[in-house]
């Protein structure tokens, strides 16, 4: 008994050793490659920025943009300098061409275990997904929750600071859900807890802007109800001696 | 402001339009006046006002609809080539200085007036003020300024027109006209910018002619030109109309920085304050307690938003005015210009969404037209005297913004 369970052990573990053996240097393979990558990459980019510098590339693309125009390199390049722009691109691209050349070496050292082989690549397409989704979403909150509090600062809503914060929320809540259901991580509890989240959000801001503008509703009821032809008001007649009240005209 | 359907004239002139031509060559240089707005209605008004305003000279009157060409008391009535815009035009857009350029460049004008949405309400001696700047006085452009109460034009007095007096040197109260005249060279000037491809998210690309008059080093004369109505936009919603008209202004701002980085801005005279009050005190004063708590309001959420754009100097003069109460509001001069010169600096350097950047500045204007209307509580002299203010301390501030344009990151006070 005492033999067999020494064997078992002793199995297990040579067979873990040799999982760990075959799969260490695909990982020194990866880091290394990502690493002389970067290097590379880092040393490209400095040539490139050294020649379009020299080149005075930034100011040749100005000249030749016109005035206005819809969209220009600039307008996507950081800083507004395409030459930063195309330095950044070839830096990132030896990153990425470094952690591909990592990938296919852990993927060739894993050749005779293929049941790892077919979790890890996929999930880690999976994981890249996630972030991705993650970004886009976190972006996509601030600028709605930005556009919503100035609109409704502008409309001159007290409560615009609230209204922001609920679309952010939802809109993050809402990538939270779709990247954990990318990572097929939670199952059928994402879907529920998401769904609850999300309608409570809704509701809430539905609540909170109801109560908040009861009065503005009322008001506008009562008004549509006195007046049920949609005629302009004539503008009240001054009294004799009074100075008709001036009118703002912003331009 | 809605689109109107553009078509380019042609630059072979019809017979009849030859003909004119032919006995426009044997008078002289002729006159042309452009009415881009005129409606069927309005142009026997306007032809018999202008007959009588500028007599003598060899007048061209060109409006939509006047294809047939046909000349009477002295006025030869000429095709526009584009559809009138009625009442939708409030002021003066690229296509109106397009096609005005192009009809001046065919007709050889010596001068050409560009007139406006409800023209008829200009004055006779306002027509040939305008008229004779160009003509006799040399000007190359010249735009009218009219006289105004303390309650009009207000974007203009707050930003336009100190932006471009301070940064491109010249006081032109209405940098956006709703009447224009211009000479042959302002002509052809206009007509290649107005070619240029416009910003795609503008619906009604505008052009700033005194900015290019300027950096064009030809002479810009503003003209009084008395009473006039002023026109205003048919869907006034102030959000989105501020943002495109600042923001296209921002945008010349920033194609001309190296022009006005070295230009010199005359400081503005202020006029003597003579206290005539057309309205009682209690009455605006309700205006300006609305317009302040919807500041504080801007100030309690939007800080966030400012503080990206905005140095601490400047927000802490935005807290201590959020906290005065209405009785005592005001925006001090400095602080205006200063903010002001930082939304411009935002915009260039795009530091938050462009859109976003021209909204947070609308509760910022609307702080200045509250201290406005409360300084000069209906008095137009007080207002006048406000405004020439607000103009110096544009121009006092103006290394504020060559220092921060050159060096943003180092100059942050």
């Amino acid at each position: 008994m005492g033999q067999q369970i020494e064997s078992a052990l002793r199995q297990s573990m040579h067979r873990v050793l040799v999982v760990l053996v075959s799969f260490l240097p695909g990982v020194l393979v990866f880091l290394l490659a990502v690493i002389l990558l970067t290097a590379f990459g880092l040393l490209l980019a400095a040539i490139v920025k050294r020649i379009l510098v020299a080149a005075r590339f930034d100011e040749r693309l100005a000249s030749r943009e016109t005035t206005g125009s819809p969209a220009s390199i600039s307008d996507w390049a950081p800083s507004h300098s395409p030459t930063l722009l195309i330095v950044r691109v070839i830096l990132w691209a030896c990153i990425l061409l470094g952690v591909a050349i990592g990938i296919s070496a852990i993927d060739a050292s894993y050749s005779a275990n293929s049941q790892l082989e077919q979790f890890l690549l996929p999930y880690l397409t999976h994981v890249l997904g996630a972030i991705l989704l993650i970004f886009f979403g976190t972006l996509m909150a601030r600028f709605l929750a930005r556009s919503v509090l100035i609109g409704a600062v502008n409309a001159q809503l007290q409560y615009a600071r609230f209204l922001s914060l609920g679309i952010k929320w939802l809109v993050l809540v809402l990538t939270a859900a779709m990247a954990l259901d990318h990572l097929q991580i939670g199952g059928s509890i994402i879907e529920m807890a998401f769904g609850i989240l999300f309608g409570g959000i809704v509701l809430t801001l539905a609540l909170a802007v109801g109560l908040g503008s009861r009065d503005l509703v009322s008001r506008s009821i009562e008004k549509t109800i006195d007046k049920p032809a949609p005629t302009r008001e004539p503008e009240p007649f001054p009294a004799a001696g009074e100075t008709p009240r001036p009118k703002l005209r912003h331009f | 402001m809605s689109t109107s359907p553009m078509t380019e004239p042609t630059n072979a002139a019809s017979p009849q339009q030859s003909g004119a031509i032919a006995a426009a060559s044997s008078v002289g240089a002729p006159l042309l006046i452009c009415l881009p707005s005129a409606t069927a209605e309005t142009v026997e008004t306007m032809r018999e006002r202008i007959a009588s305003a500028l007599q003598g000279h060899n007048l061209f009157l060109a409006t939509p609809g006047g294809a047939s060409a046909h000349a009477a008391n002295g006025v030869t009535v000429v095709d526009y080539p584009v559809a009138s815009r009625g009442d939708a035009a409030w002021a003066l857009t690229s296509p109106d200085y397009l096609v005005a350029a192009q009809l001046a460049i065919e007709y050889d004008a010596a001068a050409t007036l560009v007139l406006g949405n409800e023209a008829a309400s200009l004055s006779v001696a306002g027509l040939q003020a305008l008229a004779e700047a160009v003509l006799t006085g040399k000007a190359d452009l010249a735009v009218p300024r009219y006289r105004t109460g303390p309650h009009d034009a207000l974007v203009s007095s707050a930003l336009l027109y100190p932006l471009t007096n301070a940064l491109f040197g010249t006081p032109a109260h209405l940098p956006l006209p709703l009447d224009a005249a211009f000479s042959a060279r302002m002509a052809k000037r206009l007509s290649t910018v107005a070619r240029k491809p416009s910003n795609a998210a503008q619906p009604e690309p505008l052009i700033w002619p005194v900015a290019e008059a300027c950096i064009s080093s030809f002479l810009v004369k503003e003209i009084d030109a008395g009473e006039r109505t002023l026109p205003q936009p048919a869907d006034l919603d102030l959000n989105t109309l501020l943002a495109e008209i600042v923001g296209s202004l921002f945008g010349d701002i920033e194609a001309k920085a190296t022009f006005w980085q070295r230009a010199r801005a005359p400081m503005p005279a202020k006029p003597n304050v003579e206290p005539a009050r057309t309205t009682s005190e209690a009455e605006e004063f309700e205006d300006v307690r609305a317009m302040v708590d919807s500041f504080r309001n801007a100030y309690t959420n939007l800080q966030e938003i400012w503080s990206l754009v905005l140095p601490p100097q400047s927000l802490l003069g935005l807290k201590r005015i959020s906290r005065a109460p209405a009785e005592e509001f005001a925006m001090p001069a400095d602080l205006w210009a200063r903010t002001v010169y930082d939304f411009v600096l935002a915009y260039h350097l795009r530091t938050i969404n462009r859109g976003h950047l021209l909204g947070a500045l609308t509760p910022l204007y609307l702080a200045w037209v509250a201290s406005h209307l409360r300084q000069c509580a209906g008095d137009a002299a007080t207002a006048a005297f406000h405004v020439e203010e607000t103009a110096a301390a544009f121009v006092a501030e103006k290394p504020y913004i060559v220092s921060r344009w050159r060096w943003p990151d180092r100059f942050n006070p």
